[in-house]
């Protein structure tokens, strides 16, 4: 499958990628309204960690034997056979937040249920990808799917 | 090779997957008494509240089964093993087994009290049936009494606080959710949920016994001499391991059915078990204990569906993680919260409705309580299952945890996976 690689020398701490996700991931797919006026406020699934002497983006590996899938109690999180990518069905979830308390690297963010990458569904490539200046983020084949 | 599995929730179901991803051709049956196909156990009490459907409750689509040959019999409740023969008995029908797995899960335990067995208003909160008497019984008038401050007593308690006109919490501990808070942290929880959600404690206590009419319990009668009026009394006092076909079929049992603690094997060499009925060896301090938490349970049931099949999956460390939410509220615990002795030492930051507390074995973490600060918990939970010496990272443990408490080496390749772009 193909997934987002994070590039941590070239990274420039900017959150632009932040900022795309969570208009990607908006109601009304505009920066201004999303950052201001939606209510819930939508959430960006990825995140800028470090500081400006490192920084890197981190979101969802969707690992091969994702942990999240494994913990999650209400089967809410599921990886797909044929696109690998884990994403969260949110009328099963219930929010109790055990896949958070599972993922090893910090890519499970909170709301009213989980949230986490989708990697954009239905994109040709991600938004934190496409947008990212620096060409931290690169959306790349990987293999290993399922 | 027949497999049957005795059981269809978490650990049943991990079984059934892990055999089927093994072997392709086996024959896999999975036996449950209950009139449904896998669900969530843990969702009934959203259930209960209304913020889940039933039809999303299931753990898997409908044809999942039957596209992966899993069969699923509901209603058939077992009641012998015959190992000499190696057949389960349901009903009327026999089922032979070459590899059998017992995922019985618990049962739920009810201490005597006067007046009670048997009354119509005395109800158990464990499975979707059980739920849906509940869910008929309340209503806006009803004066519900759950016996119990535990997991189960408190989702009981705060789905009916959305329905019912008041809710009493009798818990015989001087503290409610003794397995997942410690007592620095309890208290704070406690009133929350009264704050939020109306619950009323009676901590210390318990009942001793029920007044009724006819069929129906009018009120309860607690040690303390205190008497409340009662509609509908929940008996959540707590579970015990479902041990009983295994005890019949002569296997080895000790509070929970004894396995081998890698391969998940019973003492009988054909049979296996996982979950809630079993034994766990926690890795964190290698005390027996029954860990009936969900992950536990689909890591168990993976290793046995793996060995059933000549597979060599195997448990490489087995400890206790649960996240859950009262009112809004969400705690996250991992590991010895109540860990006693010299060898352990603790760090707490708490802040109004935030508290983070990290428990530390020398220069490992052992364990941790969340509360309202659990963002990234999973990197805790990851420093706790690889025994990560604490010395090795960079920054404060307390602060939110991320990948950069790793050095850049170790960072890159949990981001990369080792591709180089």
């Amino acid at each position: 499958m193909k997934k987002v690689i994070s590039r941590e020398k070239l990274c420039v701490n900017c959150h632009l990628c932040e900022v795309y996700c969570k208009t990607a991931h908006s109601e009304s797919k505009d920066i201004i309204k999303a950052h201001k006026l939606e209510n819930p406020a939508p959430v960006s699934r990825v995140t800028v960690i470090g500081g400006r002497m490192a920084s890197v983006a981190v979101n969802c590996r969707h690992c091969d034997d994702p942990a999240c899938v494994n913990a999650c109690i209400t089967g809410a999180m599921t990886k797909d056979k044929k696109t690998g990518i884990v994403s969260v069905n949110e009328n099963k979830c219930i929010g109790c937040m055990t896949c958070l308390a599972v993922c090893p690297n910090g890519c499970i963010k909170t709301g009213n249920t989980a949230i986490k990458c989708d990697l954009c569904q239905g994109e040709d490539m991600p938004a934190c990808v496409k947008n990212c200046p620096n060409r931290a983020l690169v959306y790349v084949e990987v293999g290993g799917n399922d | 090779m027949n497999y049957v599995i005795i059981g269809a929730s978490a650990a049943g179901l991990a079984t059934a997957e892990e055999i089927r991803r093994t072997d392709k051709n086996g024959a896999i049956t999975i036996l449950t008494r209950e009139d449904y196909l896998p669900y969530s156990r843990p969702s009934i009490s959203y259930f209960l509240k209304g913020k889940v459907n039933q039809a999303d409750m299931f753990l898997r689509k409908n044809n999942y089964y039957s596209q992966n040959k899993i069969d699923i019999v509901t209603g058939a409740d077992v009641k012998e093993i015959d190992v000499k023969k190696k057949t389960v008995k349901a009903g009327r029908k026999l089922y032979s087994y070459d590899k059998l797995c017992l995922a019985t899960g618990s049962k739920p335990f009810v201490p005597p009290m006067k007046n009670v067995e048997g009354k119509a208003n005395a109800l158990t909160f464990l499975d979707l049936a059980s739920t849906k008497a509940v869910k008929d019984m309340a209503n806006k008038d009803t004066r519900a009494v759950v016996i119990g401050g535990g997991l189960i007593g408190m989702k009981a308690a705060e789905g009916l606080s959305k329905i019912c006109k008041s809710v009493d919490v009798i818990e015989l501990a001087p503290r409610i959710l003794p397995s997942i808070l410690d007592a620095k942290s309890e208290k704070g929880v406690r009133q929350h949920c009264a704050n939020k959600g109306g619950l009323k404690f009676h901590l210390e206590d318990t009942v001793v016994e029920a007044k009724s009419k006819g069929k129906n319990i009018t009120s309860v009668v607690l040690k303390s001499g205190k008497e409340l009026k009662c509609d509908l009394l929940i008996l959540a006092v707590g579970v015990r391991p479902e041990t009983e076909l295994a005890e019949k079929a002569g296997l080895e049992v000790n509070r929970g059915i004894i396995t081998n603690p890698a391969t998940m094997q019973t003492s009988n060499e054909d049979i296996y078990a996982a979950g809630d009925c079993t034994v766990s060896v926690d890795m964190l301090d290698g005390s027996k204990k029954i860990i009936a938490l969900w992950p536990n349970a689909v890591k168990q049931g993976t290793v046995a569906g793996s060995q059933m099949a000549g597979g060599s999956e195997a448990i490489d460390g087995t400890y206790s993680v649960n996240a859950i939410d009262f009112y809004g509220l969400r705690i996250c615990t991992c590991g010895l919260i109540n860990a006693q002795g010299e060898q352990y030492s603790d760090k707490i930051v708490a802040c109004g409705d935030q508290y983070k507390r990290l428990i530390f074995e020398g220069e490992k973490l052992v364990g941790y309580v969340l509360i309202n600060s659990s963002d990234n918990a999973g990197i805790y939970t990851y420093l706790i299952a690889n025994r990560i010496d604490l010395s090795t990272l960079e920054g404060d443990i307390m602060a939110t945890p991320d990948l950069f408490l790793f050095s850049k080496e170790i960072r890159t390749e949990k981001l990369t996976g080792g591709v180089t772009v």
